[in-house]
């Protein structure tokens, strides 16, 4: 079968033999030619097809036409210039696309170098702060520091602490929560600026179970909200609030860390 | 830009084979030269050396649609003779212009394209939109047919 479609092939090149060496260019059509090359029947056709050939050479170009060939340039195909270049369809769509993914690989970067254990579960809280009403907490009118014990106690939550820095603030509600992956979350509601707290479990290796730490307070956003946090004890503390990071600059000490 | 102006005689030699008429061949050589002219100017030519013959083609083959068609006959074919050669040195090129043109496409392309002697094979493939499979038949029966024709002709040119 396999034979029978290479002669096949090779009869279908003959057939198609070029008429001058000049576009003899093709491997398999020269194989296909030197195998023949000498039969009776391929030489009469090679003859009948440069006479048919030496018979179209001599078809007259007609004067009118002629002046085509006599036009310099009439068909110039105009020099590239760095002008056309640059707003040719082609490159301008290129050099769009690659700028949009420069930007999202800058975009990406910058968010990975301000990343820190712990920020996405800080960017998910930020989302929650913004979708939480004041009436989906429990009232509670104290200053936040109180609020320790109350999670330890009712909660078992133990290092739920409200640092120093928001311990005197007078608080509206709390609540605690499971977000998604079971991790028990403290939320509390300021009457300062609407700001909401969250203290969340600090993140683990996930080989050892040891804390990952960091040092005083990086920045999150989201949304429009901007969260502080830090840990401490195992323990990460946020305060958020819709605005930017010089909204909270105010109430950190000099321990702050900005990154 | 020079490959182009070099193969201008062939393009127009091309629309006269397919064509078969003088005029019409003018017609289409010039339309297909200002349609790469516009092009051009505008900077949207294409850089495909075969482009004008492409473009040539097509234009061709619309041309001949409003012409009367020839009727689907049986062909006579008869095996290429060693005095082939003599036969054809006597046709005028206008007599070879007007039996090719008036075979049906894709054949007529096929022996155009073939005997211009301009491209390889592979470029007729290209340009014609073809298979090598129907190109071989397209030439090889074309061939046998131009053969059986040039034999009508002298038998009936020695026998009047």
């Amino acid at each position: 079968m396999r034979t029978f479609r290479l002669l096949r092939r090779r009869r279908a090149l003959l057939n198609c033999a070029p008429i001058g060496q000049d576009h003899l260019v093709d491997r398999s059509m020269r194989a296909a030619i030197s195998r023949e090359d000498g039969s009776e029947e391929f030489v009469h056709q090679q003859n009948f097809d440069r006479a048919v050939a030496d018979v179209v050479c001599l078809v007259p170009i007609p004067p009118e036409s002629a002046e085509w060939f006599s036009e310099k340039d009439a068909i110039r195909v105009p020099k590239w210039t760095w002008k056309r270049i640059l707003f040719n369809p082609a490159v301008l769509a290129i050099s769009i696309a690659v700028v949009v993914i420069a930007g999202v690989f800058v975009f990406n970067l910058v968010n990975r170098l301000n990343d820190f254990p712990g920020s996405a579960t800080a960017r998910k809280l930020l989302t929650v702060a913004g979708s939480t009403r004041s009436v989906m907490l429990d009232p509670v009118n104290a200053e936040a520091g109180t609020l320790s014990d109350l999670f330890f106690m009712k909660h078992g939550l133990e290092h739920y602490d409200v640092p120093d820095e928001f311990a005197d603030f007078s608080t509206i509600g709390c609540r605690v929560f499971d977000d998604e992956e079971s991790r028990r979350i403290a939320q509390i509601w300021v009457g300062e600026k609407q700001m909401q707290f969250f203290l969340f479990p600090a993140e683990r290796d996930s080989k050892t179970g040891a804390v990952l730490t960091f040092p005083g307070w990086r920045y999150v956003h989201q949304e429009g909200w901007v969260g502080a946090v830090t840990e401490r004890d195992g323990v990460c503390f946020m305060a958020a609030l819709r605005g930017r990071e010089k909204d909270l600059e105010p109430y950190f000490s000099g321990s702050k860390q900005q990154q | 830009m020079s490959d182009r102006r070099q193969n201008l005689p062939q393009l127009y030699r091309f629309c006269f084979l397919m064509l078969g008429d003088l005029r019409k061949a003018q017609e289409v050589f010039n339309a297909t030269l200002r349609e790469a002219g516009l092009r051009a100017a505008q900077g949207e030519l294409p850089r495909e050396p075969s482009w004008l013959f492409r473009e040539a083609r097509w234009r061709c083959l619309e041309a001949s649609e409003m012409d009367l068609q020839p009727e689907s006959l049986e062909i006579e074919e008869h095996d290429i003779g060693p005095d082939a050669v003599s036969q054809i040195r006597q046709l005028e090129p206008a007599q070879l212009a007007i039996w090719i043109s008036a075979a049906p496409d894709p054949q007529r392309t096929a022996l155009a394209l073939f005997y211009l002697d301009e491209f390889d094979y592979l470029e007729i493939l290209d340009i014609a939109e073809l298979k090598l499979s129907t190109l071989s038949r397209c030439l090889s029966q074309g061939r046998r047919q131009l053969q059986a024709w040039l034999d009508a002709k002298h038998s009936g040119a020695h026998n009047p």
